[in-house]
């Protein structure tokens, strides 16, 4: 099969093929037939030729036999002839042979004796093969004969008297005017043709021209050798049937007539007809073939312009609509493309509006925002002008979702993009919703003054209680910002540098932070450090530290707080801070609580074992309040060290409970109820409801160093930790202060009621074994009143960057 | 022993006289056949001997013509009669002969001719009518009174004396005689003519 590279190439081959045998199919017979036709015609002329021939020369015969029977029935020609008066016989004859236009006359008697002709007769007879044959056999008869070389028709007539006394014979010439004289009659052209004994085959007279009766001279001699009587031959580029007749036959000698019919005259006739018919053929071809043509076209045109359009739709443009002209087929064709285009359009709009478009505030996303850095700084590029990339994170977020409801959350963060939105500097400055509660703001041509003129402006906004859904909430931010060029050259670098700078923020608890190459190391380290964590529980590079607490009131140590180190191999000392964060989010940090949880138990074993009736209290995380498995632990720790369940402090941050309120319920109830001391850590930095609290079975508060710290500066915290310690002496609830680094705090706080303390003023965070010391100190300290002095400096000493990580073990863990 | 003429002839009457009860003459039937034995109709036989006189002056016949044809087809005669030629058809006729033994021509008549025509030369005579070719008769004109012409069995009876006679044969139509023969007359009372 010929492929076509169209359609239409395709039905019109088909067709045209299709049409072409037809004809071929309809002229090839009926060239057949015409050929065949015109050799009938020509072949039925000879036949009715050669009858009429034949009737031809019986009318001859009979009109000159019955002129001749005149002679011989004449009573005085029958009495001269009777009485053997050959004179008279002769001259009877001479004017009868003229009368009647013969070229021999001669009479013959029955016994022969008796000949007389009109020319040299007795010659003549003697020529003339078997002349008693000719008279006995064929009297009044056909027959030719030749004479003296010539052929001759001779008509024999008998003399009766009243008996056959002899004959008479009348001999005519065949000659020109015979051959006319058929030709008249026949329309064919008639030979005669002779072979005699002295001479070949000869042409004795033609109605045919010279060239062809010669011509036919040679075939005629063939075909009658060949007995043929019937034969068509081409002869001078035409076809001729021929009727050959033998009218003499001797050993020797041989007169033939052939008549000779030319198919050409009717040849001509179908031929024409025949071209007519093929040039018909042709004309209608050719009208098929522009039909077919114009048809294919107008079939394959609309689908060539379908083909355009659907390829203007793969190169994505859904814009253009498709123009249906027809009703027909490639009309729905149309429709239905039309109708794709059209889905494919909504569909493209809609996944752009998904890939580019936060659903739940309508701000754009990530990607959207990425690219608009990427543009913004591309346009940068060139004006020298700065751009700043901020980016804001709610803090504990998830717990608000998780008490108030997630429409209450999902509102909420509307309303923060809109605040975001609102106090953008230029319109084409861009608010995004990069996570679930984390914005980013894209600031044109800022530098770093306006870039936290408006971060202070949105932590202003936020100091307000935000109102959703009638209801108030305390908002919290961190912010982070990151500047272009100075912080980044690309969108990816500016947000990851906005993100490291936001949990500085956040770290520190800083309205807003910049970033700055120093905030990069630590983030780097964290990474490496995370897959060290694994290691370090199992090679015991962790370190149980203790921070002192004592009883207020009677300054006596009740105890500690249990935090943790680790001594990393390469990298020395590392704060809880850098590591428990990230614990929390692997899940490692179940294992660091079993850790502590395991140490824990030793110790106050250990202080049992001294006779020392000290509390520890261990932090715990999160996921450790989701464990259910952990009362079970912690029961089976408590009893393999002896030890009673109140010798164990568990302290739980407001924000780990947020998690999963409910399960944290369950585990904390359950642990109460093995007589375990529970703590609320870091008390006033969140947002937990009192009235929440107070289902929880808890026995002790632990105000946030933040107030404690500048308590006596600051006489707005001051009143925080006294209306705190009121509200939880109220519920019943026992206080613990965090961050005492003075004695004048510790003083502050004795008044107020709160009941136990602990900061750099009584003990820093010190490995166990030298808490034992400490406590000899303390003890000794609080006995005999060593100068403060020398506390001091103890307590400000400790850290090498002058920082204060108090209370590293904090598990913020939003 | 020489015999005279008279013992002779008084031998061959004993002999006869022996033989056929001495009867003079005699009814002697011919018989022609064929080459192929069949007997041949209107054949004409004659026979001739030295004594009887060959013309008879007195004789008469008739040939009629009737029906556009002769009859009797064949005729014979002894030399010396006269035939007539009464027409008895309602056409006319014209009858002629071109044979050398007798030509004449009676032309165009109706009815009895006047005179008969005498035939007196011994020879087959065609008669032809100029008028109907088709019409052909023969007169066989014999020089003896002994002739007869055979019967549709070939058979022809004669009144013969005993003695010697030559006879001739001929076939209808044919001018010469197809059978010449000598043959003695003595008590015999048929003779078979082959023609070869």
């Amino acid at each position: 099969m010929i492929k076509f590279k169209h359609i239409r190439s395709r039905i019109a081959f088909t067709f045209l093929t299709v049409v072409v045998a037809i004809q071929l199919a309809g002229l090839i017979p009926l060239k057949y037939a015409l050929v065949k036709h015109a050799n009938t015609l020509a072949e039925d002329q000879i036949d009715v030729g050669q009858r009429v021939f034949v009737s031809l020369l019986q009318h001859n015969t009979q009109s000159l036999k019955q002129a001749t029977q005149v002679l011989a029935a004449d009573f005085a020609f029958r009495e001269a002839v009777a009485t053997n008066d050959a004179e008279t016989i002769e001259s009877a004859l001479e004017s009868y042979q003229g009368r009647i236009r013969a070229q021999i006359a001669f009479y013959i008697s029955n016994d022969e004796n008796l000949v007389v002709g009109t020319s040299d007769a007795k010659a003549i007879l003697k020529s003339l093969d078997a002349r008693q044959a000719i008279i006995q056999s064929n009297a009044g008869k056909l027959q030719f004969d030749i004479v003296d070389d010539k052929p001759y028709q001779l008509i024999t007539v008998p003399v009766k008297a009243p008996e056959t006394i002899g004959w008479i014979v009348m001999g005519f010439a065949v000659d020109s005017q015979l051959t006319s004289q058929i030709k008249q009659l026949t329309h064919l052209d008639v030979t005669f043709v002779q072979k005699t004994n002295a001479k070949d085959w000869q042409l004795v007279s033609s109605t045919a021209d010279k060239t062809l009766s010669n011509l036919l001279l040679k075939t005629v001699a063939d075909l009658y050798r060949q007995r043929l009587t019937l034969h068509s031959v081409d002869l001078n580029d035409q076809t001729y049937h021929l009727k050959i007749r033998a009218l003499h036959e001797t050993p020797d000698e041989a007169l033939l007539v052939v008549l000779q019919g030319s198919v050409a005259p009717f040849t001509q006739d179908l031929n024409m007809l025949f071209k007519v018919m093929l040039v018909l053929t042709l004309i209608g071809v050719v009208i098929f073939a522009v039909l077919i043509w114009y048809v294919s076209r107008k079939t394959t045109e609309p689908i060539a312009e379908l083909v355009k359009d659907a390829d203007k739709i793969a190169m994505g443009d859904y814009e253009t609509e498709i123009q249906v002209s027809s009703t027909d087929e490639v009309g729905y064709l149309a429709k239905a493309m039309n109708s794709m285009r059209e889905a494919v359009l909504q569909r493209s709009l809609r996944i752009q509006r998904l890939a580019f478009n936060d659903e739940l505030t309508g701000l754009s996303n990530r990607l959207a925002f990425n690219q608009g850095v990427h543009q913004a700084i591309s346009t940068h590029a060139d004006s020298q002008q700065k751009l700043s990339v901020i980016v804001i994170n709610i803090h504990r977020f998830k717990p608000i979702n998780q008490t108030l409801g997630r429409d209450f959350g999902d509102d909420l963060l509307r309303h923060v993009g809109q605040v975001l939105k609102q106090y953008v500097l230029s319109e084409q400055d861009m608010v995004a919703r990069l996570d679930a509660d984390e914005f980013a703001v894209l600031l044109q041509h800022t530098d770093q003054a306006k870039a936290t003129r408006y971060a202070d402006k949105i932590q202003q906004v936020f100091e307000q209680p935000v109102s959703v859904q009638g209801q108030a909430i305390d908002v919290r931010t961190g912010i982070g910002i990151a500047l272009y060029p100075d912080h980044g050259v690309d969108e990816e670098a500016l947000l990851n540098h906005a993100e490291t700078a936001l949990q500085e923020s956040r770290a520190k608890k800083s309205p807003w932070i910049v970033y700055n190459t120093a905030l990069e190391i630590d983030q780097s380290e964290t990474l490496t450090l995370i897959s060290d964590l694994k290691q370090a529980i199992q090679h015991d590079q962790l370190l149980l530290y203790i921070q002192p607490k004592i009883d207020i009131t009677t300054r006596r140590a009740v105890g500690g707080e249990a935090l943790i180190r680790w001594v990393h191999p390469e990298k020395g000392m590392i704060f809880p801070d850098q590591f428990i964060p990230f614990a929390e989010q692997t899940g490692v940090i179940s294992d660091i609580t079993n850790w502590m949880l395991l140490r824990a138990c030793q110790v106050l074993a250990d202080f049992q074992k001294q006779g020392l009736r000290l509390s520890l209290a261990v932090n715990l995380s999160t996921r450790d309040l989701n464990n259910m498995q952990l009362p079970a632990q912690i029961a089976h720790l408590l009893s393999s060290h002896g030890l009673e369940a109140k010798a164990l402090k568990l302290e739980i941050t407001e924000g780990s409970l947020m998690q999963d309120p409910e399960r944290a319920e369950l585990v904390v109830k359950k642990l109460a109820a093995m007589g375990l001391h529970l703590a609320i850590d870091d008390f006033g930095t969140g947002y937990s409801s009192l009235a929440y609290l107070r289902q929880l079975p808890v026995q002790e508060l632990k105000i946030d160093r933040s107030f404690v710290m500048f308590m006596d500066k600051n006489s707005g915290d001051a009143s925080i930790v006294k209306s705190t310690i009121d509200l939880a002496h109220n519920l019943g609830l026992m206080v613990v202060a965090e961050g005492i680094e003075n004695e004048y705090v510790l003083n502050q706080l004795a008044r107020l009621g709160c009941n136990e303390g602990q900061g750099y003023f009584i003990g820093k965070p010190m490995p166990e074994k030298d808490f034992s010391i400490w406590l000899q100190r303390w003890e000794g300290q609080n006995e005999i009143e060593i100068d403060i002095g020398d506390d001091l400096s103890f307590a400000i000493n400790p850290l090498e960057d002058n920082q204060q990580p108090s209370d590293p073990f904090k598990l913020d863990n939003i | 022993m020489a015999w005279t003429t008279f013992q002779r002839r008084c031998f061959v009457a004993l002999l006869l006289a022996l033989t056929c009860h001495g009867i003079m003459a005699a009814d002697v039937t011919v018989m022609v056949t064929d080459a192929g034995g069949k007997p041949v109709t209107d054949a004409v036989v004659a026979f001739y001997d030295s004594k009887t006189p060959a013309v008879n002056a007195n004789a008469a016949g008739k040939i009629i013509q009737k029906n556009k044809m002769f009859n009797p087809k064949v005729t014979v005669v002894q030399t010396g009669t006269s035939i007539n030629f009464p027409n008895e058809d309602t056409v006319r006729h014209h009858v002629y002969s071109f044979s050398p033994a007798k030509k004449f021509e009676l032309k165009l008549y109706s009815g009895v001719p006047t005179n008969p025509v005498p035939f007196d030369q011994a020879g087959v005579v065609t008669l032809g009518c100029n008028i109907h070719d088709s019409m052909v008769g023969y007169i066989y004109v014999v020089d003896t009174p002994f002739f007869a012409k055979t019967d549709d069995k070939g058979k022809a009876i004669l009144k013969l004396n005993d003695g010697q006679y030559t006879y001739q044969a001929w076939l209808p139509g044919q001018n010469k005689p197809a059978a010449e023969q000598k043959t003695t007359i003595e008590g015999v009372t048929e003779v078979k003519i082959p023609i070869p």
